[in-house]
């Protein structure tokens, strides 16, 4: 305080000295602590404390049908269990949105991310874990055990499934019948996707599919004048890498393998996944049937698929409603069908789910709070009158907005969820089942859950790959892998411990 | 404390500007400096690790990648898209009917929104033959071209996008420049017989020099900090080779959750920005003694 000793005599703007200032906003801090103070004082005790439980899956306001919904479930839960208060926080999962808030702790208790996600968030410590809260619900044991193991570190348990999504062979039933692939057999109306004789029309092997890929496009450049890509793989944002990762699986490839001592390491150049490669290569400058773009996401291929651009994509059977819901397709011209099979018999569906996670700093009731309310969201094993109430007014709502109802790749496994979950799937379903069948006949044999390590950086650096192959009509598949190989081993896998 | 209270209006007038410049520029950017040295878990620091995270991000090929691409996209904004606001200034100033229209239809792109002006340059650059370029090579008769697919292309045809985007408020500048040079100089070259070319030779372009010099830096520094183009129009393909290091800091801390690695980047590019502006003044104030 040396300066207010200073006795110099300069002008004084607004006639107060710096002391007099000093003291003015003293008094005026002192004052505004104490209003605070008694602020806080009045807030408490005036309502009976309540485990405030936020709910980041609720629909934003413009979706009215969906936020009646919501009210409804949060009406029943709190009648129910009325030591808790719900709250709606509308948050959409966003990487660049995310860190901020969980670092500040603002997170929503209960939250819906992507499948890509879990583990990154497990290492920054934004999500916590659940598993003694799952054991005490007993649904641990009911969980999907691959799925469980997506959402696992050390085993424990980080998240709950929402559902599950299998890669299948998406297919544009209009462009199969322009060039003559399907028809309407049976007369009722729809396209069918299998013959009179009852087999598939549509590709079940890779080399099928490349040859099927290559004559739509040719037979749309030279029947009807049209850019059509018979087939569209992606390449960008890490969804090349993901795709491609099932790819080579069918083509035979292990892209991460254990050495003799246990230890992880890349096996990106695999002779197997050399052949993917060069299967893709030769799609795009031999057949002329992928599109000429390098940097397609999963963004692109609903719309390419709804507006006619493509005939087939792989796609997860969760996204099947885009193409529908963006582009106002007719549903009935869809088909989704299983991964093709490999030139060596080997046909596997990479096997994912969309996570709810739970924030750090959650305490056990409200987990076990936010846990409760997924029973009421229809989203949890149990199967309470007002669990299945809410499966059936969730399909309803599906329906009103125009959307397919597909059957679900459900994240449960226990018999009495199932079978229930079942019937009311059946109840109102409203796709052509046959079109659609297969896929989910084959799903359990053919899932197979992502490559374990470092999956993410993994498939960034095959999109890299897969860009410089779609661009460039001299690359070398197997010089490509395996520098992806070496940067993969020196930069991640040797990590780790 | 003498100097505050000799000019306390003044500081008092400053002061709302000043908190909001420590808590939104000056924090973030020591709290970031400081976070670059340690490991985290999110922005939680753990331990003390030194140089490591700058070690790793070094070692990393895609940050190799990432430093020659930025400096191709500020090679090729200087060969691309820094004459054209001169030359579009000049020409301007030598308009006189509809110079306003000029004017303003020259400074619309900048009212585009950003992410807006490069999704219009990618739906441009489709490589599809029913692109929007290529349907118009194939109306003339030429094959289609990859555009933004092409390795070899893909930065120069984005620095095109970013010049039509911007050459039109820094054409404003040159222009208000060209027009406060002293009329008097126009009218002695006249008397004396020159022609255009002389007096823009002459006159026009050695009057410039200061704005040009300052305006070069300017733009070298924002180019170097490329980011939502390559985002949206490339993802930084195709293999990485538009892929700038300001998109690789946002793929480190949002793609894959290093915030240490992006930290350490930050710090790399702020560098090297200080070494260029300092080899710039150095430059110019050598140049300035005879000038």
């Amino acid at each position: 305080m040396d300066h207010v000793h200073d006795v110099e005599l300069s002008a004084r703007p607004l006639g107060i000295g710096v002391w007099g200032l000093l003291m003015r906003s003293r008094i005026l801090a002192i004052g505004i602590m104490a209003l605070v103070l008694a602020l806080v004082l009045a807030g408490c005790g005036q309502e009976p404390t309540k485990i405030r439980v936020t709910v980041g899956m609720w629909p934003e306001p413009y979706l009215r049908e969906d936020v009646a919904m919501f009210e409804e479930w949060k009406r029943l839960f709190e009648a129910d269990y009325p030591q808790y208060e719900i709250v709606g926080v509308p948050y959409t999962y966003s990487p660049d949105t995310f860190f901020p808030m969980a670092q500040s702790g603002q997170t929503p208790t209960v939250f819906q991310t992507w499948f890509t996600e879990p583990q990154k968030l497990i290492d920054n410590g934004f999500v916590r874990d659940i598993t003694a809260q799952l054991q005490q619900l007993g649904w641990y044991d009911k969980m999907d055990p691959v799925m469980r193991e997506m959402l696992s570190r050390d085993g424990k348990v980080y998240g709950v499934p929402r559902d599950g999504y299998g890669l299948g062979l998406l297919i544009n039933l209009q462009i199969f019948e322009e060039v003559g692939l399907v028809d309407d057999w049976n007369g009722d109306g729809i396209l069918d996707i299998h013959g009179p004789d009852g087999s598939p029309r549509y590709p079940t092997t890779f080399q099928e599919l490349a040859e099927t890929a290559r004559y739509i496009s040719e037979t749309m450049r030279d029947q009807f004048e049209r850019e059509v890509a018979g087939l569209i793989i992606l390449s960008a944002n890490n969804t090349g890498g993901w795709q491609f990762s099932n790819i080579a699986w069918n083509f035979g490839a292990r892209l991460q393998v254990q050495d003799a001592d246990g230890r992880w390491v890349a096996n990106l150049n695999a002779p197997e996944a050399v052949e993917a490669l060069e299967w893709i290569k030769e799609l795009r400058w031999e057949a002329g049937a992928l599109p000429a773009s390098t940097s397609l996401t999963y963004s692109d291929w609903y719309s390419y698929i709804g507006t006619g651009r493509a005939a087939m994509a792989f796609v997860g059977s969760d996204a099947i409603a885009l193409p529908v819901t963006n582009f106002g397709m007719d549903r009935d011209l869809l088909a989704f069908v299983p991964m093709p099979a490999g030139p060596r018999g080997h046909r596997y569906a990479l096997f994912g789910g969309t996570p709810f996670m739970f924030a750090a700093n959650a305490t056990d009731e409200q987990v076990m709070g936010a846990l409760r309310f997924l029973e009421y969201m229809g989203r949890s094993p149990e199967t309470s009158p007002v669990a299945l109430s809410s499966l059936r007014r969730g399909m309803k709502t599906a329906i009103d907005k125009g959307m397919p109802i597909l059957p679900e790749i459900r994240p449960w496994v226990n018999e009495e969820y199932r079978a229930a979950a079942r019937e009311i799937e059946a109840q109102y379903a409203n796709v052509y089942m046959p079109n659609f069948q297969d896929f989910y006949d084959l799903l359990p044999v053919m899932r197979r859950p992502e490559e374990p390590h470092y999956t993410q950086e993994m498939y960034e650096i095959l999109d890299a790959v897969i860009q410089q192959v779609l661009a460039d009509p001299n690359a070398n598949p197997a010089a490509l892998l395996t520098s992806a190989n070496n940067t993969f081993q020196t930069h991640y896998l040797s990590k780790l411990r | 404390m003498s100097f505050i209270r000799r000019n306390l209006a003044g500081w008092l007038v400053m002061l709302p500007g000043l908190v909001l410049l420590v808590f939104f520029v000056w924090l973030p950017l020591l709290s970031n400096v400081s976070l670059s040295f340690y490991q985290l878990q999110g922005y939680t620091k753990q331990s003390f690790v030194g140089l490591d995270n700058y070690a790793q991000v070094l070692r990393d090929p895609q940050f190799q990648r990432a430093f020659l691409n930025t400096g191709l996209y500020v090679f090729w904004s200087i060969v691309v898209g820094f004459p054209v606001p001169i030359a579009l200034a000049l020409l301007l100033s030598e308009v006189i009917h509809l110079r306003t229209f000029f004017r303003t239809s020259l400074y619309l792109p900048n009212v585009v929104p950003g992410l807006a002006a490069a999704l219009l340059w990618k739906f441009l650059y489709d490589p599809d033959p029913g692109g929007m370029l290529n349907g118009l090579l194939g109306a003339v008769g030429l094959p289609p071209q990859p555009w933004l697919s092409s390795p070899t292309w893909v930065i120069p045809l984005i620095v095109v996008a970013l010049t039509w985007k911007a050459a039109g408020a820094t054409t404003l500048i040159y222009l208000a420049t060209i027009q406060s040079i002293d009329a008097t100089y126009y009218e002695a070259a006249r008397m004396d017989g020159t022609n255009v070319w002389q007096r823009v030779r002459y006159i026009t372009l050695p009057s410039l020099a200061p704005t040009v010099r300052m305006l070069l830096v300017l733009q070298i520094i924002s180019v170097f900090q490329v980011l939502y183009e390559p985002l949206v129009m490339t993802g930084g393909g195709p293999n990485n080779a538009s892929l700038s290091l300001l998109q690789l800091i946002y793929r480190y801390v949002f793609v894959r959750g290093d915030v240490a690695s992006g930290a350490a980047l930050g710090v790399i590019v702020a560098v090297a920005l200080l070494v260029l502006t300092a080899c710039y003044w150095w430059a110019t104030k050598r140049a300035g003694h005879h000038g």
